[in-house]
């Protein structure tokens, strides 16, 4: 049965070293990460979309992906959409703490005050994420193809650092012809094989189920998920021929 | 001697990993204690933002990276900006010469985190001293 990993939300935080919004910023997504969902979201590091590749620069692209920004300057949501993708959610920590007391000294470090400060941020992260997984499931549910899903990667990495070069290692991409274009599309052989496995035919119903399917594990812009379902539907019908000679 | 007599300390973001967490509580110890008149820090995202007046800030002080992994976030994105990486340090170099020190804990660093950034911290100091003399 094919594999591919379980769906994460990503979720990019500011540095902010300057200012302890930052800090709380940093503190909450780690927080999320690691205890509120640490099944459901991976991160990166802001400053690898300008001094990484191309794979941490899909990471936007492959993942919903919540900014998490210490101030108005909101470097994590405008950072991530000028290298990488679209972000689906915004978090102002600073707008979401108004009237509260920041301390200076917590740009550094948090004291038990600032520490309950960054769990509400966190709690707040975490409803997002439950939000976007939600609507994901909900948009897709008619017309999924099932694909067996995996808690984790199949990887040796170890299972703490839910950072996103550590779950793309795993990701199996398949580049295919989109209006002449050739696009990188992850999960896609599997989800192929699986159709195929169901014994489904290439037609239009099933074309639809593909879009569908890897819109779950791949951006595809609005205005060209026709061209994509086209170029979908023909590698299925290829593979089927495969299969048949 | 440096324009301003004054050094940049960027640390990485390192959001993932502790090493991450080591170089920026490093940095801190740096600014706020050992050299809180002839270093400062800032945020690196606002580097990969490209904003105006934080490029302009690496553009006229000699700055120092930290970094806590092999991509060189800091370094890199120093240069990408158009500034002068006077020094480059990395957290897995000091952690090399204290091996004793494991740290763990991204969120909150523990005790051994804490203890290999303060050597850290000294290596980053002399560093500021070396670009605030100008060697």
């Amino acid at each position: 049965m094919p594999d591919i990993p379980r769906k994460k939300v990503g979720i990019v935080s500011c540095s902010g070293e300057e200012i302890p919004e930052g800090t709380i910023s940093r503190i909450a997504t780690r927080l999320v990460l690691e205890k509120l969902r640490p099944e459901d979201t991976v991160t990166i590091c802001l400053p690898l979309f300008l001094a990484g590749g191309q794979e941490e620069r899909a990471f936007a692209r492959f993942y919903p992906t919540i900014a998490v920004d210490g101030c108005p300057k909101l470097c994590a949501k405008h950072g991530t959409e000028r290298y990488s993708g679209q972000v689906t959610d915004v978090i102002v920590v600073s707008e979401l703490l108004n009237g509260q007391e920041i301390k200076p000294g917590w740009r550094r470090s948090l004291d038990g005050q600032g520490m309950r400060l960054a769990e509400k941020v966190a709690e707040a992260i975490a409803g997002r994420v439950d939000s976007i997984l939600k609507a994901t499931h909900k948009e897709v549910k008619p017309d999924l193809i099932p694909v067996t899903i995996q808690d984790k990667a199949p990887l040796s990495w170890p299972a703490q650092e839910h950072c996103y070069r550590c779950m793309a290692r795993g990701l199996p991409v398949m580049r295919i012809d989109v209006g002449g274009v050739t696009v990188g599309l992850a999960g896609l052989a599997a989800i192929l094989e699986q159709a195929y496995a169901l014994g489904k035919k290439p037609n239009q119903v099933t074309k639809n189920q593909l879009l569908e399917t890897v819109k779950v594990y791949n951006y595809i812009p609005a205005g060209a998920q026709a061209e994509y379902a086209e170029a979908l539907l023909r590698e299925y019908a290829a593979l089927c021929r495969r299969k048949e000679r | 001697m440096s324009a301003n007599n004054k050094a940049i300390v960027i640390p990485c973001s390192g959001i993932g990993k502790v090493f991450g967490s080591v170089g920026r509580e490093a940095t801190y110890i740096v600014v706020d204690e050992l050299r809180p008149g002839t270093a400062e820090t800032l945020c690196l995202s606002l580097l990969v933002m490209g904003d105006q007046e934080t490029v302009e800030r690496v553009r006229g002080v000699p700055c120092i990276a930290v970094d806590g992994c092999p991509k060189a976030c800091a370094q890199k994105n120093i240069e990408l900006a158009g500034g002068v990486s006077a020094a480059s340090l990395r957290v897995v170099d000091t952690y090399k010469a204290h091996r004793e020190l494991k740290p763990e804990g991204v969120t909150v660093l523990d005790e051994s985190g804490r203890k290999l950034a303060r050597f850290l911290a000294q290596e980053i100091a002399s560093a500021v001293d070396r670009v605030v003399a100008g060697r």
